[in-house]
């Protein structure tokens, strides 16, 4: 059984976004733009039940053997 | 040397060390997804503070509007004089330096520096830190000399009914 990488690429886009929000985040509230600094640290915290939805999704496709699954 | 690849380096007697054994690798796939899953949560939780501010700024204290406070009276502000008071709270020490006639300028006076009061010289027309000899410009409140960076935040005044009143601290602008 081959494995299957795409919940591991996604979940590191995931990781990626949350690290440049939150440093949106921090920046934007710093200049004050406080509406802005909600939007952010909003999708932030969207994008933890995504990991989650596609963890939950991805943990069981494909390990080195079929009768892992 | 010519079948030195060709040897079996020990003698093997048993043959247990490509048993797949339980829980034998610890960062498998599995469990890394597991870390960045967990990890998106810790980045989800920890804007939620920046987020709680930015919406209580948002609600109350948008515009950061205190009570209108009596500075001093038009008639014993002469044209170069300074007075000091303190807006908007008791604890933030600020001072209001009447350039001309009309122009009225008014600072929180704690040097951006490292928080020294920053007092008005008459003479040499300038606003100075007495701490590290800052020196920031009386109109516009910017840092014009010494240690602070960054200009002094500007407070909005406003002249009714002969007397001087400090409306709101400006927003800081970068
Ligand atoms: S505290 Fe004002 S110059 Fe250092």
């Amino acid at each position: 059984m081959k494995r299957s990488y795409v919940g591991v690429l996604i979940l590191a886009a995931i990781l990626m976004m949350n690290i440049v929000f939150t440093q949106l985040v921090v920046h934007q509230y710093y200049y004050e733009n406080y509406g802005v600094t909600l939007l952010y640290a909003g999708l932030n915290i969207l994008l933890f039940p995504v990991a989650l939805f596609v963890y939950k999704n991805e943990k069981n496709k494909g390990g080195s053997k079929g009768y892992e699954k | 040397m010519s079948d030195r690849n060709n040897k079996i380096p020990f003698d093997e007697d048993n043959y247990t060390h490509n048993i797949n054994r339980n829980n034998e690798r610890m960062l498998d796939r599995r469990g890394f997804m597991k870390t960045l899953a967990g990890a998106a949560g810790v980045f989800a939780v920890s804007t939620l503070p920046w987020g709680a501010v930015a919406a209580k700024e948002l609600m109350g204290l948008g515009d950061k509007e205190y009570p209108h406070q009596k500075i001093a009276d038009l008639k014993d502000v002469k044209v170069g004089d300074s007075v000091k008071f303190h807006f908007p709270s008791e604890n933030d020490s600020a001072i209001l330096i009447r350039l001309s006639e009309n122009k009225y300028v008014a600072y929180q006076n704690a040097c951006t520096h490292l928080r020294c009061p920053v007092y008005w010289v008459k003479d040499e027309q300038e606003m100075i830190c007495p701490c590290h000899h800052g020196k920031f410009d009386a109109s516009t409140g910017a840092p014009t000399a010494g240690p602070p960076r960054r200009p002094l935040p500007g407070i909005e005044v406003e002249v009714k009914d002969e007397a001087i009143y400090a409306v709101r601290v400006k927003r800081y602008e970068a």
